[in-house]
């Protein structure tokens, strides 16, 4: 079950999705945090940010909108306050970063390489809810690139970058990240969208639009998953919709050499671990000794 | 690890009042005892649609034997509810909790004032007769202001009929009790109420809790159960923020899941 990615040693491929799992605290008590291949923390900011005016979420067919807008305690409160609780464990921590400015995700990289416990960086060039930066960056393949070289500049740690879907070609940016030294990628984050409320004929989002995720937009990430681990030889990390061990495969046969499940853990904090087990089970079930060969295996 | 998601077989499930429902369901015994203003996060067992598990509040518990008892008022106002509403007895629901930190606090107060909007009635009923119930406190020191916008909406009067020796009930319709909001009806007796000797706790549509706040100063101890639409109950998806004052008196966005469901009334922001 082990893999690799950039150097991370995983103990299974599958972690957690940044803003679907706090800062690790929150699940603890439902999932054993040391059997996961990963913790992905919500997106930290250099000062904490206060996020969106509520009504912040709506549901959809097969899904959900947010617009949370990255509420978040600020880099600094989190290696003080949030990283130690997540040292008591034997996990691999990544900290997904945004910034307003390539400065701004610089420096926030900067304090969290030298911050103990954490193991990777992952860049949110993504984030379809908030003003300035984050889609901004991550919907221009130069922009894209110039963040993940700033970020790189200042970290010795691996450095993953998560990709929009609300682009034309998703492929040339992951291509663009990877020639300015991203040591992975991973896809996709949440798809904008709306939901009205007919009766008053008002958006349900304060924000008006938000981030489609969810089992509804698995189509889309598998897709754009196989795409690009056509174009990239850096590990690619499938998201979007995953909501069991089937799921999480079928990504990996797409190319992921690994997974980030997200919305599913708020309907069932437990799917992380179901997940895990139910891949253990398919890999004993049909005879695969490692994890690795079934990786990108698709059959066209 | 103490956490863990109940599997409750609905034992009933009850139109009490049109599009009111009283669902009671049987749980392991491991569930946790409640405190009055936590919630629980339900759904259908093995369904996917509707997406989402719905946060109801608890309106009463009980442990039995070998097994715990609970039951959940909720009225139908979307997709969700009305699948929860057609649920029959055997049917298998999935439920976290208790969840919330915010809770309704023991009052030391002389004077024990309720104030319910509708279904809001649910926890706070369940908190009066935990009062008289387990803290002994007189049904003579609890008033309970009860509205509905008509008395189609009056549930749960018999309930607080057995806790409370003070009900008061308004209908915006006048079709039970007096013809006026429950928050003007409170705000006609509020001379009577020494903030130093009184706590008031309400729940109920955000326009009431708005209005209370208008008319209540910080000198008041007023608790308040908020609702807001949630994806996760634990704190980790951030949808169900609410702005709130810090301590230092600047706006935060606080989660109504686990901050809550409980704040005091002189935190909320209103914007």
């Amino acid at each position: 079950m082990k893999v690799e990615i950039a150097g991370l040693k995983l103990k299974n491929p599958v972690m957690t999705a940044s803003g679907t799992f706090g800062y690790g605290e929150e699940y603890s008590d439902y999932v054993d945090l040391n059997r996961l291949g990963g913790i992905v923390v919500k997106g930290l900011s250099l000062k904490p940010r206060p996020g969106n005016p509520p009504p912040r979420i709506m549901e959809t067919s097969g899904g959900m909108l947010n617009a949370v807008g990255l509420q978040n305690v600020g880099v600094d409160v989190f290696i003080d306050e949030k990283l130690p609780f997540l040292r008591r464990y034997d996990v691999v921590v990544i900290a997904n970063i945004y910034g307003e400015s390539y400065k701004e995700y610089a420096q926030v990289a900067g304090k969290l390489s030298r911050a103990k416990g954490v193991h990777a960086l992952e860049i949110n060039v993504s984030c379809p809810n908030v003003k300035k930066g984050g889609l901004s960056f991550g919907s221009d393949p130069r922009a894209a690139a110039e963040v993940t070289r700033c970020v790189k500049a200042e970290t010795h740690l691996p450095v993953i970058v998560k990709l929009t879907p609300n682009v034309t070609d998703i492929a040339s940016i992951a291509l663009s990240v990877e020639n300015a030294g991203a040591d992975a990628v991973s896809l996709i984050n949440t798809i904008t969208g709306m939901s009205i409320d007919l009766r008053a004929r008002t958006p349900h989002l304060k924000n008006i639009t938000g981030g489609l995720s969810g089992p509804a937009i698995k189509p889309v990430a598998l897709r754009m998953v196989w795409q690009v681990a056509q174009k990239v030889s850096i590990p690619v990390i499938g998201i979007g919709g995953i909501m069991t061990a089937e799921d999480a495969l079928e990504f990996m046969i797409a190319g992921a050499k690994a997974v980030q499940i997200g919305t599913a853990s708020f309907i069932n904090p437990c799917a992380l671990v179901e997940i895990i087990d139910g891949i253990r089970h398919y890999l004993d079930e049909n005879k695969i000794k490692n994890i690795k060969d079934i990786v990108g295996t698709l059959q066209t | 690890m103490a956490k863990d998601i109940y599997m409750g077989e609905v034992s009933r499930n009850e139109e009490i009042r049109k599009d009111f429902f009283l669902m009671k369901v049987t749980l392991p015994s491991g569930f946790v005892e409640p405190m009055p203003g936590q919630f629980v996060m339900i759904r259908i067992a093995g369904l996917n649609d509707p997406f989402l598990s719905r946060p109801i509040s608890i309106y009463s518990f009980s442990r039995g034997r070998s097994n715990c008892s609970m039951e959940l008022l909720f009225r139908v106002v979307g997709k969700g509810t009305r699948i929860l509403a057609g649920l029959i007895k055997g049917s298998l629901v999935e439920i976290s909790g208790p969840l919330g930190e915010g809770h309704f606090a023991i009052p030391k107060a002389g004077n024990i004032v309720f104030i319910a909007g509708g279904i809001g009635i649910a926890p706070l009923s369940l908190f009066a007769e935990n009062l008289c119930r387990k803290v002994c406190r007189s049904s003579d020191a609890m008033t309970f202001y009860l509205g509905a916008q008509s008395a189609d909406g009056l549930i749960g009067l018999n309930r607080v009929h057995k806790y409370c020796g003070n009900i008061i009930v308004c209908t915006d319709d006048g079709s039970a009790g007096m013809k006026a909001l429950v928050t003007k009806a409170f705000q006609k007796d509020l001379k009577k109420y020494d903030p130093m000797d009184t706590a008031i706790y309400a729940c109920g549509p955000r326009p009431m809790i708005r209005a209370l706040s208008g008319m209540l100063d910080a000198e008041y101890f007023c608790q308040v159960s908020l609702e807001e639409r949630m994806a996760c109950g634990v704190g980790a998806c951030v949808g169900c923020a609410v702005a709130m004052k810090d301590d230092l008196g600047q706006k935060t966005y606080k989660r109504v899941c686990s901050d809550g469901p409980v704040f005091e009334l002189k935190d909320i922001v209103w914007e």
